[in-house]
């Protein structure tokens, strides 16, 4: 007890922190909007494509069409949510140590009784716990809409939050790690550009799937292991999209998928390395962070 | 008794040596500061002052060498719960308000809330900023945060407290402040680590000094041993003439001539009333006779060349 006592009081302060600094109110304001947004969107666009299938005519054809368009409308609004929290995980992690370290306000903080782990953990526990939140009520809130406008069931909701989340502390593990040693502009130039290698490398991995070319199949499965954020949120979009959707691409194989998301579930393999990858990299940012001389 | 005296000393470091790459910091320093002492720590800027603080307080790793903190190395947690410390760069939160980071500190050296709630007021007294706890640090002033440092420094009642350059930010009434509430600390049996390149300041408060220079210790020791025994006498004359200055010759060595003033160095203030004599004896007036320690200032200058180098 005596050991997580200075690690709730990091994380208690990182909190307060994050709402003081006003994060956590521009978060929900944009959170809230952006919801509404896509509400909006989906109310007029799907009502469209309703009308329009109704003149057409009834029959089999009909219903998969509009399970498609309320498919794609929820994994681009899905893709969207996953990327504004993917940007506020590299944000909140490439800066977690670093500015601190910078502006000196650590010096003081660290000749406490505080380890340098339970520093560090009470800072990851609370970014973590700030981006659970987001990503739990935003995909929420965006199924919940979906359901509301055109009864769509995701397949697995709370695997696919699971999954998110953990899309999440990749990145912020990832940028923790950065954050022991670099400067936090330095960090962060490094942490956005890996991101967008792991996005442009899961593009590469989607199309080598369609025109069955193992080159790039195997580049994206590298970048992959290399930062698996895309990779994860590929896994979180499988179940994302309704049962009956995916025994129909999976009926047609993987040309009837869509981009951004997959059509298949994420292979244990991939899964464990995703959920050695926080705790490795929190390992070597400990190791690394412990050692620097402030 | 018997364990007072077998109790380790509150500082011990033993042939420090820190190097960054190919530079070095600091060669080979050792000096031991006993419990309740004032102690000063002197050097012109970029000597290794901040830096053995920084290996004393467990920010940094010395590169060779031991220190200890009541006989304990400051990467254990048991040696730093007995320090406070004021960083040189001292800068907190500024989103917070100066109550809230002392809430904060209280906290991570395992203070409760009663005590919290009872000590945060009365060490911002203590500070002189009584009254002043619920206001954001982004609006102190940077005498304000020096002030609330040093509240955080010594909020959790340590036996131990390190200060690096603590009135660097403070005008004079404030420095005397931090004069004052040094003493009281001492009073109280807490142990003072004075980091400081103002000589008058330490001179003022310290029991006990230790010089360095670009990473050497080059001399430690009590005030009045680190002047040595010699004195000076300062003579105020109607006239100065060679006559006089053979005269004086004989009772010292002349150091310095200005104007009609005099200043001889003497083995011992005693012989003070005898120059006197010889002097009035010998149909010269006398304005005055003034014996004088050298100052802390002339024993640093002294021995550090190049002053702010």
């Amino acid at each position: 007890m005596n050991n997580v006592r200075p690690v709730l009081t990091v994380a208690r302060w990182t909190l307060i922190e994050a709402i003081r600094r006003r994060m956590v109110f521009v978060a929900v304001l944009l959170s809230a909007a952006f919801v509404a947004l896509f509400a909006a969107g989906f109310v007029l666009l799907y009502g469209m494509a309703e009308r329009e299938m109704a003149g057409v005519s009834s029959g089999v054809g009909t219903g998969t069409g509009l399970l498609a368009i309320a498919v794609v409308l929820t994994v681009l609004g899905l893709y969207a949510v996953q990327f504004m929290a993917a940007l506020l995980a590299l944000f909140l992690g490439v800066g977690s140590l670093s500015s601190d370290v910078d502006s000196g306000t650590l010096h003081a903080v660290l000749a406490r009784p505080l380890g340098r782990g339970q520093y560090l953990f009470g800072r990851f526990a609370a970014f973590a716990a700030l981006l659970a939140a987001y990503c739990a009520v935003m995909v929420g809130a965006l199924l919940l809409v979906a359901r509301l406008v055109a009864g769509y069931q995701a397949l697995s909701p709370v695997r696919a939050v699971a999954l998110v989340v953990l899309e999440m502390l990749v990145l912020l593990a990832i940028g923790m790690l950065g954050s022991t040693r670099l400067p936090t502009l330095a960090n962060g130039v490094l942490m956005f550009s890996l991101f967008g290698v792991a996005w442009l490398a899961g593009i590469v991995g989607f199309i080598g799937g369609l025109a069955r070319n193992e080159t790039m199949i195997n580049l994206g499965i590298g970048v992959s292991l290399l930062f698996p954020s895309d990779a994860v949120w590929r896994g979180a979009s499988f179940y994302v999209q309704p049962a009956s959707f995916l025994a129909f691409t999976g009926n047609a194989g993987a040309d009837a998928s869509i981009p951004f998301a997959a059509a298949t579930p994420m292979t244990g393999a991939m899964l464990g390395w995703a959920i050695a990858y926080p705790v490795a990299c929190l390992a070597v940012a400990l190791l690394a962070f412990g050692r620097r001389d402030l | 008794m018997a364990d007072r005296a077998e109790a380790p000393p509150a500082i011990e470091v033993r042939s420090l040596r820190k190097t960054y790459g190919r530079s070095v910091a600091l060669h080979d320093v050792s000096l031991t500061v006993e419990p309740g002492e004032i102690f000063g720590f002197l050097g012109p800027n970029g000597a290794g002052k901040t830096t053995t603080v920084k290996i004393l307080v467990g920010l940094a790793r010395q590169t060779g060498g031991q220190a200890q903190i009541f006989g304990r190395a400051p990467s254990h947690l048991a040696a730093r719960r007995r320090i406070g410390y004021l960083p040189e760069h001292f800068r907190f939160q500024e989103w917070a308000t100066g109550y809230e980071m002392l809430d904060f500190h209280g906290r991570l050296a395992g203070m409760d809330a009663a005590e919290r709630r009872e000590r945060i007021p009365q060490v911002l007294e203590q500070v002189g900023l009584a009254g002043r706890g619920g206001e954001a640090i982004r609006r102190y002033s940077k005498g304000m945060t020096q002030r609330i440092g040093l509240a955080q420094a010594i909020l959790h009642r340590p036996d131990l407290v390190l200060l690096d350059e603590p009135t660097s930010a403070l005008d004079p009434v404030g420095r005397r402040e931090v004069r004052l509430l040094v003493r009281a600390l001492a009073d109280d049996g807490v142990t003072v680590f004075l980091n400081s390149h103002l000589l008058t300041e330490v001179e003022a408060v310290c029991d006990r000094v230790a010089i360095v220079d670009r990473g050497r210790l080059v001399r430690a020791g009590r005030l009045s041993d680190l002047a040595g025994a010699a004195v000076q006498l300062r003579l105020l004359m109607d006239r100065v003439d060679r006559e006089l200055l053979a005269k004086l010759a004989q009772h010292g060595e002349v150091a310095e001539v200005e104007g009609t003033a005099v200043t001889l160095t003497v083995d011992s203030v005693d012989v003070a009333p005898t120059v006197a004599e010889t002097l009035i004896g010998s149909g010269y007036r006398l304005y005055g006779l003034v014996p004088v320690q050298p100052s802390l200032e002339d024993v640093f200058v002294g021995l550090v060349e190049g002053g702010d180098g």
